[in-house]
């Protein structure tokens, strides 16, 4: 008799542990990928999803905690009044653009302190590790303070990310893809759970055809450590059902244009196709259009938040999108590179891999997105 | 036959043509009303539309005005920059931050033929983040609107640089982007909430984030006016919308009609967008109106009030005049009546009186309705005689003085002078009662007065009886006893005729 109590006491700790845990984590944006106590799988991957609010507060919940633009540099005092930067991402895209805004925001905020920070933010057409490599060592003979990157692909670039380091230069990854593990570079940035992100995307799915039917996966870049991971994390999520099938695999490489023509191909192949798992950003929107030309009904889950894409989302075409926090990478990413040029190292300053919430979203949310995005109503 | 008008018949005419009068006085109000009404409410469509329109333009032109001044600031930085001989990309950024505080460009930025785009602080490729950079080659300017994702939106304004170089790199274009929040600042007015103004794309979306009114706010134009407007309307104006043509749109929407002015801003694909609740002008014209309605209605009931209150006066003046009048002719016939009935000389009844009298008289003896009545004859002694030797004068004098006497002891009686020294006295009731006692006492005088050679008078009576058919058998009794009287007083030394 007296233990029972005491098991009861441990229960309720328990209980209450995870509810507050799943409360921080649906409005934390920065810093939550420490916090192995989560025992939700979205949480602990810095996911929020809608289906998971209390209605009424769903919807303003999800839409505005998706990104966050009000943000303020914390307390530390940069050493110099000027810094010189040199990023470059995977490709040319709108998703990098909004990373961009955030990197600019943060940027006004240091010279309304009086520090000057001028940057190259830089990306060829399409996604290459080649060019990459290229950018990386024409940055390496210029007068930079950090050189950040977002992998394009990581057992290409990782390699000369560590030589790079080993020459004494300060070098970062950022925004959706991390260098592979091991790798010298000083932090990361960005998006950490892609896998995560590819898993509950295709839960989302799979939950929606009743565990049941046929699918197509849509990747991004080859190689691209974001865009693999959630392929990755699409096809275990698969695997765990039975009933559900993965009839194509593909690639294409940040384009729209391809993903429009991958998706026609699939369903030309595959008339009878339930859903597309789409891992990138121009996945959803290729896959999107190719659905409204056609009869098909399958379901699209995919990622981030390009504009065509939320209206897909709004008009019930494409059926959740996994929101990733571009401008918070952005913002972060400039002052964590600060801190890195003045030779701080990962630890009290900043952590070695700084997380950003993905929130999923649904077709009720859509039109609030757009219009806190976009300014489109 | 010819109709006489009669008191109350210009009495009934009067208070007939009065409340006419009023009644067409009161509709001739109602319409004036009912006419200013109208008139306010085409009034306020019109003024409403004419300063609407005049302020979308005003607006519209303030924009077009922004962006040339802009385009010409760009063309000077980019000969300044030209000119300059920069030699490397930190000059570059220090040289735009130069040029950008000067010339007041907001985000002033070169691009060069990789579309990789130079600003004070940054370099960055482009393509995806601006628009016209999607076209291979850039011929003129360009005006496009930037959606900023997490922000407002922005316009941006692009012009081509060709034979543009810096340190053997072409640069094909330059540009800035102006804030549309900067844009609204620009055109705010205060304008106390009445007015409201509004930047739209071309499908009706608001792009400067102000609200054109409580009912649209921020929200799509069309999408908003599509409840409240027929379908034939909202595809009128979409198209002028699409085809950049300038309108108006009326619409009433949770009880307030509203008007809305849309002209084209020239150089964009925007539309300026100023609507007002047309009940902030038709309150004030109202107010205005109902205040002179107001002071037209007092003026009304006051002339009204007036109206009455004079033909009262009117008429009351009228009745009392027309009473005056009567009274007038009353006294008129009674003063004629008294003069035909009086004697001139002594003021008693004369002898035409009497015959009335007499005639009365008679009526009532006929009908047996009288039964005291006497009648007294009375006659002046010596008359003649003093007319002869004293003048007629003097005779006169007697005449009154004998009258006189009579009236004196027969105050109960009404004297009658019937002769020229004869007179009746007529007595009824109490008169008749005391006949007697006056009688005895008149006597007694006139029996002193011959002693003291004053007036004497002959008294005769009569009272009337059961056989008397007329006065006149009464008057006969009377004067006989008068002659008999006359005879005893010549008795006693009054004088009489022959002493003349």
């Amino acid at each position: 008799m007296k233990k029972f109590p005491k098991y009861t006491g441990i229960l309720l700790i328990t209980l209450l542990t995870v509810l507050v845990f799943t409360a921080c984590s649906s409005t934390s944006a920065v810093g939550n990928a420490g916090d192995s106590a989560q025992t939700d799988a979205f949480d602990e991957a810095g996911i929020t999803d809608a289906d998971n609010l209390s209605s009424g507060q769903e919807s303003e919940t999800s839409a505005h905690g998706a990104v966050d633009f009000d943000h303020d540099l914390d307390s530390y005092e940069p050493k110099k009044d000027h810094y010189n930067f040199y990023f470059t991402y995977k490709t040319v895209h709108p998703w990098w653009d909004a990373v961009a805004l955030g990197m600019e925001d943060a940027q006004r905020q240091y010279l309304d302190k009086g520090i000057t920070i001028t940057y190259e933010y830089m990306a060829p057409d399409a996604a290459s590790a080649e060019d990459q490599t290229k950018r990386l060592l024409e940055a390496a003979d210029g007068d930079y303070d950090v050189i950040g990157v977002d992998v394009a692909d990581a057992d290409i670039i990782s390699p000369l990310l560590d030589s790079m380091v080993d020459s004494g230069y300060k070098v970062m990854t950022f925004s959706s893809s991390d260098a592979r593990e091991g790798c010298k570079r000083i932090a990361y940035v960005g998006n950490t759970h892609n896998y995560e992100d590819g898993a509950d995307l295709t839960e989302a799915l799979c939950k929606k055809l009743d565990y049941k039917g046929k699918v197509a996966i849509l990747v991004g870049s080859v190689g691209a450590p974001c865009h693999e991971d959630r392929a990755r994390g699409a096809k275990d999520t698969i695997a765990k059902y039975p009933d559900m099938e993965i009839v194509a695999t593909e690639y294409d490489m940040d384009s729209v244009d391809l993903a429009y023509d991958l998706t026609v191909k699939i369903l030309k192949d595959n008339p009878d196709l339930d859903g597309i798992i789409c891992c990138n950003m121009s996945n959803p929107v290729g896959a999107a259009r190719a659905i409204t030309e056609s009869n098909s009904d399958a379901v699209i889950v995919g990622m981030d938040h390009d504009q065509e894409a939320l209206k897909y989302l709004k008009d019930g075409i494409i059926y959740c999108l996994g929101v990733q926090d571009c401008y918070s990478i952005g913002f972060d990413t400039l002052q964590i590179a600060v801190k890195i040029a003045d030779g701080n190292t990962p630890g009290d300053l900043f952590e070695e891999e700084t997380n950003e919430i993905t929130t999923v979203i649904y077709q009720e949310d859509a039109a609030q997105m757009l219009e806190l995005l976009y300014g489109d109503n | 036959m010819k109709r006489q008008i009669t008191r109350r018949s210009f009495i009934l005419t009067a208070i007939i043509g009065g409340i006419l009068l009023m009644t067409m006085v009161i509709i001739n109000t109602y319409i004036s009303y009912e006419q200013t009404v109208t008139a306010t409410n085409e009034a306020v469509s019109e003024v409403s539309s004419f300063y609407l329109e005049a302020m979308a333009d005003r607006r519209a032109k303030t924009i077009t005005n922004l962006i040339n001044s802009n385009f010409e600031q760009m063309e000077k930085a980019v000969d300044y920059i030209n000119s300059a001989k920069i030699g490397s990309k930190k000059e570059l950024r220090a040289t735009i931050g130069d040029l950008k505080a000067l010339l007041s460009l907001n985000r002033f930025a070169l691009v060069d033929n990789d579309n990789i785009v130079y600003t004070q602080y940054t370099t960055y490729t482009g393509r995806s983040r601006h628009p016209f950079l999607s076209e291979d080659k850039m011929d003129e300017r360009s005006v496009s609107t930037v959606s900023l994702y997490g922000s407002s939106k922005q316009l941006c304004l692009a012009a081509p640089t060709p034979d543009f170089t810096i340190e053997g790199k072409h640069y094909k274009a330059s540009f800035v982007q102006i804030d549309i929040r900067d844009i609204v600042d620009l055109l705010a007015f205060d304008d106390e909430g009445r007015t409201y103004f509004g930047l739209y794309s071309k499908n009706g979306e608001n792009l400067s984030d102000t609200e054109l009114g409580p009912y649209i706010s921020k929200k799509n134009l069309f999408d908003s006016i599509k409840g409240v407007v027929s379908e034939e309307t909202w595809n009128e104006n979409h198209d002028n919308f699409s085809n950049k043509v300038e309108g108006s749109i009326t619409f009433t929407a949770d009880g307030a009609e509203e008007t809305l002015c849309y002209v084209p801003v020239e150089g964009t694909d925007w539309m300026m967008v100023v609507l007002i609740r047309e009940s902030v002008i038709h309150d004030r014209i109202r107010s205005v109106s109902e205040r002179s309605l107001e002071a037209s209605n007092r003026q009304i009931l006051f002339i009204l009030v007036f109206s009455v209150i004079f033909f009262s006066v009117l008429l009351l003046m009228l009745k009392a005049l027309s009473n005056k009048n009567l009274e007038a002719e009353k006294e008129n016939t009674r003063t004629f009546r008294n003069m035909a009935n009086t004697d001139s000389m002594t003021g008693v009844r004369n002898k035409h009186a009497y015959s009335d009298m007499e005639n009365y008289l008679n009526r009532k003896i006929r009908e047996k309705e009288i039964n005291k009545l006497a009648i007294i004859v009375c006659d002046i002694n010596g008359l003649k005689m003093v007319n002869d030797t004293k003048g007629h004068v003097a005779g006169d004098q007697l005449i009154k003085d004998a009258s006189s006497m009579i009236c004196r002891y027969f105050t109960q009686g009404a004297v009658y002078r019937v002769g020229g020294d004869e007179f009746v006295v007529v007595l009824q009731e109490k008169g008749y009662d005391t006949m007697h006692e006056v009688l005895t006492e008149i006597n007694s005088e006139v029996e002193d007065n011959i002693k003291k050679g004053e007036v004497v008078i002959s008294i005769g009576y009569s009272e009337l009886n059961a056989e008397d058919q007329l006065v006149h058998d009464v008057f006969e009794r009377a004067d006989r006893m008068m002659y008999e009287r006359k005879q005893q007083l010549k008795a006693m030394g009054a004088p009489t005729r022959s002493d003349a």
